[in-house]
């Protein structure tokens, strides 16, 4: 197990190592001038080339690329061009707003699909079959922008039974800051209001970034729940006699899960970066409408910090999803 | 019992983290006190505020689409930061009403010296920052010298400022380098906002104050920021030490990024004002019983650059780009583009904006004089690269409408549609034939359209985007930059401006309606077209 993370963790520096370089080339092949952006079109070459002195922009790639990897160790992330802030303070102002978002939504993901996926095993080729896959393709095949449209209009549009968008309400205050996700905190400091508000708000960008999610969760677990069911074990379980719930749950479902973890991780780490489009919609405060902004802006500090932490996010599921897996199932070697 | 041993360390935490939060909670009833002078914050740091209702009649909700970069007037040149810097910062003059003129703000009378080199303002007394700082003549030295020691945007408009001085507590004089007439009206723009010097107080690593100012408001406007919830919204309260009482206590701009989201808002009344409703979802807020659309003419302008000089060779003749002119269907582009809302441009100065020549000559779609023209000219099978992006929705349109009128006079169009940032890099080097391209000005001045677009000392994105060179056009624009009489400015630019309508450098396509939904509740809304997009707040009510 320590072996494992040890190992794990020194691929962690090498994944952000990499994308660390592949980032910054990229940054530095795009046209377009960071400074520009700055000082505005109708500024002189003079004050032009002052910022772009100042930073640093007038020096080689390489050693521009040091002096990143160099504050990037002292956990200095650079400033951003937009904002004229710290990108790691921004960040950290907005991370929460996604993970919160994709937590959620994973979970959602995960209450649904399962159990449609053990339907769909259980009940296969038969309607219920048929209707969660037809349930769960849609999701996918529906592009979020529209699914989250829908949603608005017959949630809030319609049945006025949820808020459109934000976070929390007008007036209300968040809860006192202890991890950013405003349901852990109002729920840590007491704070009712707060909590049903926050809830209030997250139920339907959580729901439809999850849609989306659902058919991976479903044809997955339908997929290996199938495959345990036609193992022999299962066969002997049920000629001595197991049957019902107590099969499904007791013995197949803990051997389905395996390789069931690893696609729900890997969909874990899409959620995180994919929230983009449900953050634009729902006016969600969250990374993504944050990085879709910096791009416009050719804010490269910001798009790298955004970057590195969702590489970082999924080198990090990837742990987890390991270590899950050794769990599960201790005759898994490394 | 291992497990066991788990839970209870957890539960004993959880209940730990719980007590501790008890007395923490930022909606709890026992902590509800004004918000009164509090410093902005980003996301999250559980103050505490009063739970009003946001709609109440002394409480205006503004939705806009998108987040803002740094407040600091010193710094931003993004006219869309405008909206929370200008009613939170005074200036010396101030638009007046929804004229283009200026009128007195801070400084109550001003007098220039007959060489147009030293301008002297007196400052009205009484007016404080909402610090309760007093604002006096220190301070307008301190803005104005902070502003080219940064050296950022508006350090450019200012660089003709050779030297700021206090005369005394009340007086200030700024001596510039060489006769400026729009000098006065760029004073009444955003970045001329006086800005409090005790943000020195929060200066970090010599930045004079600009992480504090890229957050934070520190002037002597009606209104103070009193809160930032990064990529939710801005709150905006009264300033207690502002000598003015506004009827609206409490301003939220709420970024509302998708325009459908933001129609039900405003439909629901959630929202007073929605900024975000793009033109081709116009009409269907007319239906809405609660909302008035307003519709004003605006200085903004849609226009085509024609690469003169550095794009296509045939362009570099005048019939040549006559005839371009003569093949675009202007009314046809209007409808398709803004809807209707809008006009076709006369000449490059906008209407509503003085200098601006209601007899000058205007192109008109004739396909027939477009085929003469080029053939007088000798060009035929002429292929030219369109340059646009997708930061307006609308130029694709505009680059398939004018490939469908070119190709009928036998002009190809090779449409090339690039991202904005890389649009701009190719804009700047020359790097197309024709381009599209949107204009509003800074400052009520013809300066920002005739020494911006033609003068050839600033080709590329500076503002002579056509690569325009004409060294009579260059003379005239100069001199007209240079003296104070203003008939005597007027006629050099009407002068300039035939030469270089009938040179036909740009492609003049429309001048912009300003459309803006609003709800009913509001009234006092005065709209100026140097202000667009800014909010009279102080003289609004609900």
């Amino acid at each position: 197990m320590k072996r494992i993370i040890m190992k794990r963790l020194a691929l962690l520096l090498l994944v952000v190592f990499g994308v660390t370089l592949t980032t910054f080339m990229i940054s530095h092949i795009i046209p377009g001038d960071p400074a520009r952006m700055i000082v505005g079109q109708r500024a002189t070459e003079e004050t032009l080339q002052q910022v772009r002195k100042q930073l640093g922009l007038d020096q080689p790639v390489w050693v521009q690329y040091f002096h990143y990897m160099k504050d990037l160790l002292a956990g200095d992330l650079g400033t951003s061009i937009r904002t004229q802030k710290p990108v790691v303070d921004d960040l950290i102002a907005f991370f929460p707003a996604t993970l919160e978002l994709a937590l959620l939504a994973f979970f959602f993901a995960i209450i649904i699909g399962v159990p449609l996926g053990i339907l769909a095993a259980v009940k296969k080729d038969t309607f219920w079959d048929h209707s969660s896959r037809v349930f769960a393709i849609s999701g996918v095949s529906t592009p979020v922008f529209w699914s989250g449209l829908v949603m608005i209009l017959i949630f809030y549009g319609y049945l006025n039974w949820f808020p459109a968008t934000g976070r929390l309400d007008i007036g209300i205050n968040p809860p006192t800051r202890i991890t950013g996700l405003y349901l852990v905190d109002s729920i840590l400091t007491l704070d009712w209001i707060a909590f049903k508000n926050s809830l209030w708000h997250i139920i339907i960008p959580a729901i439809t970034l999850s849609y989306a999610q659902l058919a991976t969760v479903t044809r997955q677990v339908r997929a290996s729940m199938i495959e345990v069911l036609g193992q022999e074990y299962i066969r002997t379980a049920v000629a001595n006699g197991i049957s019902g719930p107590f099969l499904l749950f007791g013995y197949a479902l803990r051997n389905a899960l395996i390789p069931t973890i690893t696609v729900v991780g890997l969909s874990f780490g899409s959620l995180l970066g994919g929230a983009v489009v449900t953050e634009t919609i729902f006016g969600w405060p969250g990374m993504g409408k944050y990085v879709v902004e910096s791009i416009a802006y050719l804010d490269f500090p910001a798009m790298m910090g955004f970057t590195l932490v969702i590489a970082c996010g999924y080198v990090l599921i990837n742990l987890i999803v390991d270590l899950t897996y050794y769990m599960l199932d201790p005759q898994i070697k490394e | 019992m291992k497990k066991v041993k788990w839970l209870s360390v957890v539960s004993s935490l959880v209940l730990a983290i719980a007590l501790t939060g008890c007395g923490q909670n930022a909606n709890s009833p026992q902590v509800q006190t004004p918000s009164e002078q509090k410093p902005a914050d980003s996301a999250g740091s559980g103050e505490t505020q009063t739970t009003e209702s946001p709609n109440g009649k002394d409480t205006l909700v503004v939705a806009m689409t998108a987040d803002q970069g740094t407040l600091d007037p010193g710094v931003s040149m993004d006219n869309s930061a405008w909206k929370i810097t200008y009613p939170t910062y005074e200036r010396l003059v101030e638009y007046d009403g929804a004229s283009t003129e200026v009128k007195a703000g801070l400084a109550k009378e001003w007098k220039i010296s007959d060489d147009g080199l030293t301008w002297t303002f007196i400052l009205n007394e009484g007016h404080k920052f909402a610090d309760g700082t007093p604002v006096d003549a220190e301070a307008v030295k301190f803005t104005f010298d902070r502003i080219l020691k940064i050296a950022k945007g508006p350090s450019d408009v200012y660089g003709v400022i050779s030297e700021v001085k206090v005369e005394n507590p009340n007086t200030v004089v700024f001596v510039l380098k060489e006769n400026f007439p729009p000098f006065l009206s760029t004073l009444a723009a955003n970045y001329g906002g006086i800005v409090n010097p005790k943000v020195l107080d929060h200066e970090q690593n010599g930045d004079l104050g600009q992480n504090y100012l890229a957050s934070n408001t520190a002037g002597s406007g009606a209104y103070h920021l009193t809160e930032w919830k990064k990529g939710e919204y801005f709150k905006l309260e009264q300033n207690s030490h502002s000598s003015v009482q506004p009827s609206l206590k409490t301003i939220y701009f709420r970024i509302v990024g998708d325009p459908s989201a933001q129609r039900l808002q405003l439909e629901k009344g959630e929202i007073d004002i929605a900024e975000g409703i793009p033109v081709d979802q116009i009409e269907s807020v007319k239906a809405f019983s609660n909302v008035e659309l307003i519709q004003q003419p605006s200085l903004a302008v849609d226009y085509l650059y024609v690469n003169t000089s550095q794009g296509n060779p045939a362009l570099q003749n005048a019939k040549v780009r006559q005839a371009i002119s003569y093949a675009l269907d202007y009314q046809g582009i209007i409808d398709a583009t803004q809807q209707g809302y809008a006009t076709q441009m006369r000449g490059p100065i906008p209407k509503g904006l003085w200098g601006h020549d209601e007899q000058a000559m205007q192109y008109s779609y004739d396909p027939n004089k477009a085929k003469e023209l080029l053939a007088e000219a000798g060009v035929k099978d002429l292929t030219l690269d369109f340059l646009y992006s997708d930061n307006k929705p609308f130029w694709e349109t505009t680059a398939l409408m004018a490939q469908a009128n070119l190709a009928e006079v036998g002009i190809k169009l090779n449409l090339k549609k690039v991202a904005y940032a890389t649009m701009r890099e190719m804009i700047d080097k020359g790097e197309f034939d024709l381009c599209t391209g949107v204009w509003s000005p800074d400052f009520a001045d013809p300066f920002m359209f005739m020494n911006y677009w033609f003068d050839s000392n600033s080709f590329g994105l500076a503002g002579n985007r056509a690569f325009y060179k004409n060294d009579e056009v260059d003379q005239m624009i100069r001199k007209a930059a240079s003296i104070n009489n203003i008939d005597e400015r007027k006629n050099l630019y009407q002068q300039a401006q035939n030469i270089v309508i009938e040179d036909a450098a740009y492609i003049y396509l429309d001048q912009k309606d300003f459309l803006l939904p609003m709800s009913k509740e509001v009234k006092g809304f005065t709209y100026n077209p140097m202000l667009e997009g800014i909010y009279n707040l102080a003289t609004m009510s609900k």
